[in-house]
């Protein structure tokens, strides 16, 4: 399949890029590594007539992590990048693993930030050619009117892929926009929208600019777990962050889980308050490992069955939280 | 410059060399070129409209709004070439463009030649197929059960091809038995997945001779195939086959795109070439068939195997293709392995609504050797014997004739058997290990080569053709295709070998049917038994001319260099050929039966593998921690090829062990692609040791039996088997996936049955 014929525009200051959007309205499509975008334009999915690159902007490829500052990452900053920054690997360890894991090392070298966290939702009936689109009329995501996951609803369960963004929810970071009316920042819990089609609470004239991270979340373990049936270049099946502030005394202080891979967003599981002032405890883990399963509503949307997904996410929430929690305090573990 | 060899010493030091591929510095330094990097002037792309319609008859097709469209050169359909072919001489059902009725999602509709992809994807856009929809088959079984709306009408039933044998008496053989065992083996659909995708570039010249330049295994094939389907002679058609970037059985017939290269180049009066996207490759397919195999064997108390019954059923896609072949090894090849005095076997290839299948690396016996080695694991397990030692108690006494008819010469398998064993600590790891942890073994086996042609013809199945000038320079004529296998650098050895000069001194022409004597090609694992064997039967001749002229020279014979006495030979004529030729010899071509043609090689290779696994019984992840692969393949040539062989099929074996899968809905292939379509990455290929074993076999060249197959089918029920070592369960489907094994262990936690 051809590449669609398109324009670039290749913007230096965000102003100018702000500005290309406006003018361009909906013709255009941003990109900065293009890991996502370009396939899905080679199937056809996207047809811009203007990709408006955003490579060239000043400015937004950093890692700040001022002491007992928050940590702000600029949305051009490389998946690469990320994963090699020692203040990240040491102080936002769920970061950290979550970035590791995303699809092989060269498209880590050319995926950021900013494109991880707008990955379009994916799903067996939508990244496919156009001639296999075609071949089954569409589907509600693109060019047709029924979802062929769940036949008869009228929502989109094309499910949200990237691995950095639970690995955030859970570090409770904000997203940072700019656009014509200015910036803004929004709690990332209120950034992804559960809707296949809708995907991000994120305006067609906006772009996403970096985030935040809160300095309170900074030195919480963490960690990431995710399935994939190979260890590289696949896209998460389900995926599992966790992060906790704990005690020296193995008491939870604070703790987030978020699912991913399961839904149309990234969501945090509410039965993780539960731990906080609790030290490790099976008991409570089936039930944290039970709300998660709750959460996440895995749909077949890839090639593992959706019962096999809630199973992992059982496992994976033992696991991490096993890791995460009693990890330095095995001996309050077998307390307990 | 290399010294001047001494001539006529004999040593043969070329053969066993660990000598680079010759190919290889051009292929990492870009040099070496492949189909889709040629091009010529005023080439065109060409492009294929694929049916959307699983099964529909085609109303009618109104290509004129394409054909106005400005860039657009030519545009063909079906009726315009509508002779039938297919890469069996009883499986002619194949056009080059379908002809009333489209027969997979993917079906070929229509193919048209433009100034560049952009306009030929809009053109194709532009064609108005109108389809009846037919109903479609998908399912084997239930396709059987067709009586109306047949995918082809000549086929009653659905069924391309079906085989009742029965060698010896396997009622008398059960009867015998103390212990029988009834399993049934899934195997899903798989295929090659090379990473070139197929791609064909064609042109006329003035004198309307065709030449095309082809990714494929078989140009003598695709040269008949073009003529007989253009309607054109032999003589003006010229088929080039550059390097190849992998085939593993999937060029190994004529593709569509080859023909309509052709097709369109003539119309458009341009060259055309045509270079399939992925998921065009996944269409074109030709790869494994998911098979069911049910089985039933019986044992003695002791373990001797007393009779083995087997019903097959492949689900073979729209077209013939192999697949007459495929389901006939499927069964004989349950012999020349072990010995098995009754065999019954039940084949039935059927046609389904899907892509063609065809031959995959390790054609028919992969899934077949899967299920026997499982069960014959299952029979130790129960027996309580070890499962090393159930494989000696059954092997065949080589020389042997089997009960169907195969000529086995030399056996490696007891040797390969003890090398695995020893060398994986066998005794110390079975069923010893933690929970979680398995060991597992398995043997496969593979022909050197169809003994019978495809063709029915009286001819060599190889020729070779060697010059030799007067810069001392040996040149080699062959049609055998190099297809990243090592046929050139196998041939090159060969040749300087018998000749006593260095590899430098040779040079291959291969592979252009124009200049390069025939071959059949590079299926079936034929090339180093029988164009080695053509090779070593030139240089044999070419030496005697030599040796002939240097007796003559007033010197001494042995005091001549080979550059002296090639010189005295070529003499006033300047020039100096010689020919060798290969063709298996009658007792090694089978029995009479309905279907005895398939089977027999004049050799087979010899497989044993161990395979160690990590299984993690929360999540059902196999984890493959080694692979020990020992592989009879007569005499190594080229020993750094071997072991690359082994290790390939080790590898492509255990893609179709754990991973990989071809994911259907009704005719829809879910997975048309690399990303969806999971080949190992380097996280899950484990360390693989090959060991060569080397039982010389007394036709090969040198010895030498096939390397490049033999191999992939050991690795599936070994890593099978060491997965029930690690946890206690059997999985008779493959491929064995997390969810599969998750779900067994609850199944046996919930019943405590232990298989």
């Amino acid at each position: 399949m051809s590449m669609p014929v398109f324009d670039v525009a290749r913007p230096r200051t965000l102003d100018a890029a702000i500005e290309a959007l406006a003018r361009y309205g909906p013709d255009v499509q941003m990109v900065a590594g293009g890991t996502d975008l370009i396939p899905s334009m080679k199937q056809g999915l996207f047809a811009p007539s203007v990709l408006l690159d955003l490579k060239g902007i000043r400015g937004l490829d950093f890692i700040r992590y001022p002491a007992g500052a928050d940590l702000r990452v600029g949305a051009l900053t490389r998946i690469s990048t990320l994963v090699e920054s020692p203040e990240i690997a040491r102080y936002f360890p769920v970061l950290h693993e979550a970035a590791k894991t995303i699809a092989s090392p060269l498209l880590r070298n050319m995926g950021t930030l900013g494109g991880n966290l707008c990955l379009d939702t994916r799903c067996l009936y939508y990244n496919q050619s156009q001639f296999w689109r075609e071949s089954i009329g569409g589907c509600i995501k693109k060019d047709g009117t029924i979802c062929h996951v769940a036949p008869g609803g009228r929502m989109c369960w094309a499910v949200f892929s990237g691995d950095t963004a639970p690995a955030l929810l859970a570090l409770n970071a904000s997203v940072q926009l700019a656009g014509p009316r200015g910036q803004r920042e929004l709690p990332l819990a209120g950034f992804y929208v559960n809707d296949g089609i809708a995907r991000i609470a994120k305006a067609n004239d906006e772009i996403v600019t970096g985030i935040r991270v809160p300095a309170s979340s900074a030195e919480w373990s963490g960690t990431y777990k995710k399935l994939r049936l190979r260890q590289s270049i696949d896209y998460p099946l389900a995926g599992v962050a966790v992060a906790m502030r704990k005690d020296g005394a193995g008491h939870c202080l604070e703790a987030r889980i978020a699912v991913n891979a399961v839904n149309p967003a990234p969501q945090l599981v509410r039965a993780a308050e539960l731990m906080q002032g609790r030290r490790y405890d099976a008991e409570l883990v089936e039930q944290i490992a039970h709300d998660a399963i709750r959460t996440g509503k895995p749909l077949r949307t890839s090639a593992s069955t959706p019962e096999y997904r809630r199973q992992i996410i059982r496992v994976f929430v033992r696991r991490a939280l096993r890791e995460v929690w009693v990890n330095g305090h095995e001996g309050a573990a077998v307390c307990t | 410059m290399s010294q001047p060899s001494n001539f006529p010493p004999h040593n043969g030091s070329a053969v066993g060399a660990r000598i680079p591929m010759v190919d290889s510095v051009d292929k990492v330094t870009g040099a070496g070129k492949y189909a889709d990097d040629l091009t010529l002037p005023g080439m065109l792309v060409g492009k294929i409209l694929h049916s959307p319609h699983a099964h529909a008859r085609i109303r009618s097709i109104d290509t004129s709004a394409a054909e106005q469209l400005p860039g657009v050169y030519a545009v063909a359909t079906g009726r315009e070439t509508p002779v039938k072919y297919g890469i069996l001489p009883i499986g002619h059902d194949e056009t080059i463009f379908a002809v009333d009725k489209v027969r997979y999602i993917g079906d070929n509709v229509a193919g048209l030649a433009a100034d560049s992809e952009a306009i030929a994807d809009e053109a194709l856009r532009l064609i108005d197929v109108d389809y009846e929809i037919l109903p479609g088959y998908f399912d084997p079984e239930k396709s059987m059960e067709a009586e109306q709306d047949l995918i082809h009408e000549d086929k009653p039933r659905n069924i391309e091809k079906e085989y009742h044998h029965h060698f010896g008496d396997v009622e008398a053989g059960f009867a015998a038995a103390d212990y029988i065992r009834h399993d049934r083996f899934e195997c899903a659909e798989v295929t090659h997945a090379a990473l070139e995708p197929h791609s064909t570039l064609a042109r006329f010249d003035s004198q309307g001779t065709l030449t095309v330049w082809s990714s494929t295994q078989v140009p003598y094939y695709l040269m008949k195939t073009l003529a007989a389907t253009l309607q054109m002679p032999e003589s003006k058609v010229r088929v080039i086959k550059p390097l190849v970037g992998g085939g593993f059985g999937g060029k190994s017939e004529v593709i569509p795109l080859e023909l309509a290269a052709a097709v369109l180049a003539r119309k458009a009066g341009h060259p055309v070439k045509i270079t399939y996207s992925r998921e065009e490759v996944f269409y074109a397919h030709r790869g494994r068939p998911r098979q069911t195999v049910e089985l039933k064997t019986g044992v003695t108390r002791e373990g001797k195997l007393t009779a083995v019954e087997a019903r097959i059923v492949q689900d073979g896609g729209a077209f013939c293709g192999y697949g007459v072949v495929t389901i006939l090894y499927s069964g004989q090849l349950l012999n020349a392995m072990y010995d098995i005095p009754n065999v019954k076997f039940d084949g039935y290839r059927v046609l389904t609504n899907k892509p063609a299948c065809g031959a995959m690396r390790g054609h028919g016996t992969v899934n077949t050797r899967f299920a026997f080695e499982q069960q014959l694991n299952m029979i130790a397990t129960v027996l309580g014997i070890d499962p090393v030692e159930i494989r000696r108690r059954n092997l065949l006494q080589a020389p042997c004739i089997t009960v169907n008819g195969l000529r086995v010469l030399s056996y490696g398998l007891p040797e390969c058997i003890d090398k695995v064993a020893g060398q994986s600590d066998w005794n110390e790891k079975y069923g010893k290990q933690r929970f979680g942890k398995g060991i597992g073994i398995a043997g496969s086996h593979y022909v050197s080569g169809a003994a019978n042609p495809i063709i029915r013809a009286q001819m060599p199945h190889t020729t070779v053709n060697l010059s030799a000038d007067e810069k001392g320079v040996v040149t080699i004529f062959t049609g055998a295709s190099e297809i990243g296998q090592g046929s050139d650098t196998m041939q090159v050895q060969i040749v300087a070998a018998e000749l006593g000069i260095p590899v430098d001194r040779v040079k291959i022409v291969a592979a252009d049917t124009a200049l390069t004597p025939v071959d059949l090609g590079s299926y079936s694992s034929r090339v180093t038994f029988m164009a080695g064997n053509a090779a070593l039967d030139a240089a044999r001749n070419l030496r005697q001319v030599i040796m002939a002229a240097a007796k003559k020279s007033t010197n001494a014979g042995n005091q001549l260099t080979f550059d002296d006495a090639a010189r005295l030979a070529i003499g006033p004529n300047e020039t100096l050929t010689a020919a060798g030729t290969y063709a298996p010899p009658k007792d090694a071509q089978g029995g009479k039966f309905k279907g005895a043609g398939v089977g027999p090689s004049p050799a087979y290779s010899y497989s044993a593998q161990v395979a160690e696994v990590t299984v993690d019984t929360e999540t059902g992840e196999v984890r493959v921690d080694r692979i020990t692969a020992a592989h009879d393949c007569g005499k190594a040539i080229n020993p750094i090829n071997v072991e690359g062989q082994v290790i390939g099929s080790v590898w492509m074996g255990l893609g179709q062990a754990v991973q990989e899968e071809m994911v259907w809905e009704g005719g829809r292939l879910m997975n048309p692609g690399l990303l969806e379509y999971r080949s190992a990455s380097t996280h899950e290929s484990p360390p693989i040791d090959p060991i060569i074993v080397e039982s010389n076999d007394p036709e090969g060249p040198f010895g030498a039996k096939e390397a490049g197959e033999g191999s992939l089918a050991a690795t599936i029920p070994a890593v099978a088997h060491a997965i029930y070592d690690a946890v206690g369960v059997w999985i008779n489907t493959l491929p064995i996936t997390p969810e599969k094994v998750l779900k067994a262990l609850e199944e046996k936690k919930k019943t405590g049955v232990r298989s």
